[in-house]
């Protein structure tokens, strides 16, 4: 049974939602004054979900969460600093071949507020001419093609092309809110924050493989906005920083951190990862990640159970040649012990968990998977440096 | 010493007129051996926004030998410059000097490894005018380089934390938010304060002690963050001058007691009266029993910060030089107290009662948020008691060595400290009264169960 996905401020509470036949529970963001608070699923019967029930059930997710905002509110409070000097962006959508997608990303990116954003859409290495032709129809959206294969490629180039102080990514299957933009650049007023993350929730939670994968690996990092230190806390634990799904980056990164390694990241032999090194680099060179909850966005999570299943390959891949790379270009000596603590305390008691059918265990396909994934991820690293080299040729 | 008068060739001649809007500036610049970084500084000073007519610079070399002298003659640019030798006094007796000969109505104090950026005269100012009698810092944010050593950078995480935190809304001044690489002050207020205290010398807290007197005059401190300039610090600080420093600092901060008794408490010598921790012990023993094998052991460990950082243990390298940092620091509170008794004496002899809760002044939220704020804007409270109704919120305790509270201090506190406890005494409120600020989503009966439980719950969950 599927799952429907609702947003809802206390703002405007509705007196109760109807119309969810096709739904058995509802996942639901919670917002107080557009401000994500919290997150929760409610039972839905016969297709409604009753006002009192859907208030207490929101109120009780919320929690304290809901009440600090609302005070916050009623004092006009604010941690950050109001600054007159709001920097400009360029946001930019990297994508390939997936037109759909791109297309109700591009319409998210046109409602956000014109505050004189540049919006660029980096076609990597396409197969047709589809999204070219897309892009031409909207106006104000910039197209640049990026012919070298791989994220890590497109968001160079990105970075090259850009041509405002911050840089904000999305992905073409994500659909920002509103608010996005505007809640990730007010984190760039400290000079020595690199990096902004947001909240990313998911778009539809239709299939079992979508339930699954919003269950146990979501993309959200919580409601509390918090700030990375790479001075205060160990660099190389980057999985809390956030994705590069919803991300804004400054543009002097290029200068002080240095570029994504086009050897990781999805279209490469690493699959993924090129995020996490981004962050570790940026922690290791001094700078900060800000995580903001206020910076939402909606990700359509992969619908096939096979799809799932290449995605969490893919993760196993893209960690384990992430912390390669760690371990031999930037000398991380702890690297290893990442491997083991995810293994340790994660992958083997869910192995166990599964192998005993324990309540809440994970399907075996897919720890496999992910195991798989691992055992072949340094390697995968190192084919992926010698396809780079050969390139470059 | 010696004051030369270095006219430029091609200095217009001074018609501007002198009125309130826009006063004569005397920058005042100590500067030691550092030739190259005085040059900078002077050349971003020729390029300000203000007017060069209406500023002058007052260079006060404090036993240069490094030619800065010679530098200083042949200087030309269309600045009216100044130049001032002394024999090595320290940044203190510099300042002080440097600001006796200056000539303007406003004094603005820079180092010289600061980098004015273009506007930094003109929003010193501008922040003046909008109200005189106050000190005015503008950050000197580290010049962002390329460097990635574990302690430059900590050192420019300190920094930028430093201006973040003073640029928060509702920033509580202390004492230790005086600091005197970008500041400027009226030149008739500095003189009445009397200046630095020069006997605090090559320690680098004169700028604490002075903060400590402004503070307890009630002269109010203000942050222009217009005022930028750019801080080359990783040019003149490295690890082993940073621990130098921190047995300077223990030295200056016995001075600072001494001189501000009801200081005491809030200086870093408390922690080390009776350690806790095995470290913080053994930094103690150390420094007090066995001086000679503890300078060694420091040395050592000042070489395993290398292989530390080789192998990136990060958390074991901090462990380490925050050791180091505080067994150099206790170094020289040992050099000027001498035994553990004496630095007990030292701490007891403080203040002996603290400040009682009955002189705080009492407030009541119902009376309106901005209404209560314009009070204590009144009022000027050391500490505060704050209600809402017949529920008691808190308090804001008197700080020794901070600004009396003002209304942005009490915003700040009901935001953050005291946000639970608010929070609480609504609700009571409300539910006692029938009525109040609750939002309508709440509902009705008031109290529900989701509310019983955020109530009864841990506020961290």
């Amino acid at each position: 049974m599927a799952t429907a996905v609702l947003d809802v401020d206390f703002d405007h509470l509705p007196p109760s939602v109807t119309g969810l036949e096709r739904y058995q529970n509802a996942h639901i963001l919670v917002r107080l004054g557009g401000r994500p608070v919290g997150q929760t699923t409610v039972p839905v019967t016969d297709g409604c979900i009753g006002g009192s029930e859907l208030r207490e059930a929101l109120l009780e997710a919320a929690g304290w969460r809901l009440w600090e905002q609302w005070l916050h509110n009623l004092l006009e409070w604010d941690e950050r600093p109001a600054s007159s000097m709001r920097p400009s962006a360029t946001v930019a959508v990297c994508t390939r071949d997936r037109p759909e997608d791109l297309q109700r990303c591009l319409e998210a990116l046109l409602r956000l507020p014109d505050d004189g954003q540049e919006l660029m859409v980096i076609d990597n290495c396409p197969a047709t001419e589809d999204t070219r032709r897309l892009v031409e129809r909207y106006g104000g959206v910039r197209y640049v093609r990026e012919n070298t294969p791989g994220a890590s490629a497109a968001r160079n180039r990105a970075l090259r092309e850009a041509r405002h102080e911050i840089v904000a990514f999305s992905d073409d299957d994500a659909a920002p809110d509103p608010g996005w933009l505007r809640a990730l650049l007010r984190n760039f007023h400290d000079p020595l924050v690199f990096c902004v993350t947001g909240l990313t929730m998911p778009l539809e939670l239709e299939t079992e493989a979508q339930e699954w994968f919003e269950s146990h690996s979501p993309f959200g990092r919580g409601f509390k906005r918090f700030m990375l230190d790479g001075g205060d806390s160990n660099p190389l634990h980057v999985a809390r920083a956030g994705t590069s799904a919803n991300m804004a980056l400054r543009k002097t990164v290029r200068e002080h951190v240095g570029f994504f390694d086009e050897a990781l990241g999805p279209g490469t032999r690493s699959r993924t990862g090129e995020d996490f090194d981004m962050f570790l680099r940026i922690l290791t060179s001094g700078y900060r990640i800000v995580y903001d909850p206020a910076a939402l966005s909606w990700h359509r999570h992969r619908r096939t159970w096979q799809e799932l299943r290449t995605t969490l390959r893919g993760y196993g891949v893209g960690v384990y040649a992430f912390l390669t790379r760690s371990l031999l270009v930037e000398r991380e000596i702890a690297a290893p012990f990442i491997c083991w603590g995810w293994f340790r305390y994660v992958q083997c008691p869910a192995l166990v968990r599964s192998l005993l059918c324990r309540p809440e265990r994970k399907p075996l396909d897919l720890l496999f998977a992910e195991l798989g994934g691992c055992l072949g991820g340094p390697w995968a690293y190192f084919s992926s440096r010698r396809q780079l080299r050969r390139r470059s040729r | 010493m010696g004051v030369l008068l270095l006219t430029p060739a091609a200095s217009p001649a001074i018609t501007v007129t002198r009125d309130m809007d826009r006063p004569m500036v005397s920058i005042v610049i100590p500067t030691h051996n550092r030739q190259a970084m005085l040059r900078r500084t002077l050349t971003a000073l020729g390029t300000q926004t203000y007017h060069r007519a209406l500023f002058e610079v007052v260079v006060v070399a404090d036993g240069c030998t490094d030619g800065t002298a010679e530098m200083l003659r042949g200087y030309s640019d269309s600045l009216t410059l100044r130049f001032i030798e002394q024999a090595c006094q320290g940044a203190a007796a510099a300042r002080n000097n440097g600001a006796h000969q200056a000539s303007g109505a406003l004094l603005l104090f820079l180092d010289d490894d600061v980098e004015p950026s273009p506007g930094l005269v003109e929003a010193h100012v501008a922040a003046h005018q909008s109200r005189s009698g106050r000190i005015v810092m503008g950050p000197y944010v580290p010049f962002v380089h390329g460097r990635s050593d574990f302690f430059h950078m900590l050192l420019r995480s300190w920094w930028h934390d430093k201006f973040r935190t003073i640029n928060e809304p509702g920033h509580r001044y202390t004492y230790e938010d005086l600091l005197t690489g970008n500041l400027s002050i009226d030149a008739e207020l500095f003189a009445r304060t009397g200046g630095f205290d020069s006997a605090i010398r090559s320690a680098g807290r004169e700028d604490y002690e002075f903060g400590a007197r402004l503070i307890k005059a009630g002269v109010p401190f203000s942050f222009a963050p217009e005022a930028l300039a750019y801080h080359h610090e990783d040019e003149t600080t490295d690890i082993d001058r940073a621990l130098q420093r921190s047995r300077h600092e223990g030295h200056a901060d016995v001075l600072i007691g001494q001189r501000h008794a009801d200081l005491r408490p809030t200086l870093r010598l408390v922690h080390f009266g009776e350690p806790t921790g095995v470290r913080d012990f053994l930094v103690h023993a150390m420094a007090f029993r066995y001086p000679g094998l503890g300078d060694r052991l420091a040395g050592w460990l000042r070489q395993a910060l290398r292989i530390f950082e080789s192998l990136r243990l990060r958390r074991m390298w901090r462990f380490a030089f925050t050791g180091l940092r505080h067994y150099w620091y206790l170094r020289g509170v040992v050099d000027t107290l001498g035994s553990p008794k004496a630095l007990m004496r030292f701490l007891q002899g403080g203040p002996a009662h603290s400040h009682h809760p009955s002189c705080d002044m009492e407030i009541d939220l119902r009376d309106g948020l901005e209404a209560v704020e314009r009070r204590v804007n009144d009022a000027r409270p050391a500490g505060l008691r704050v209600r809402y109704g017949k529920h008691a919120v808190g308090r804001i305790p008197p700080q020794a060595g901070a600004e009396r509270l003002r209304g942005p201090h009490l915003r700040h506190a009901l935001a953050t400290t005291l946000s639970w406890e608010l929070w609480k005494a609504v609700v009571m409120e409300s539910a006692s009264a029938g009525s109040g600020v609750l939002p309508s989503f709440c509902g009705d009966p008031l109290i529900g169960p989701s509310f019983l439980r955020v109530l009864h719950a841990d506020k961290s969950l």
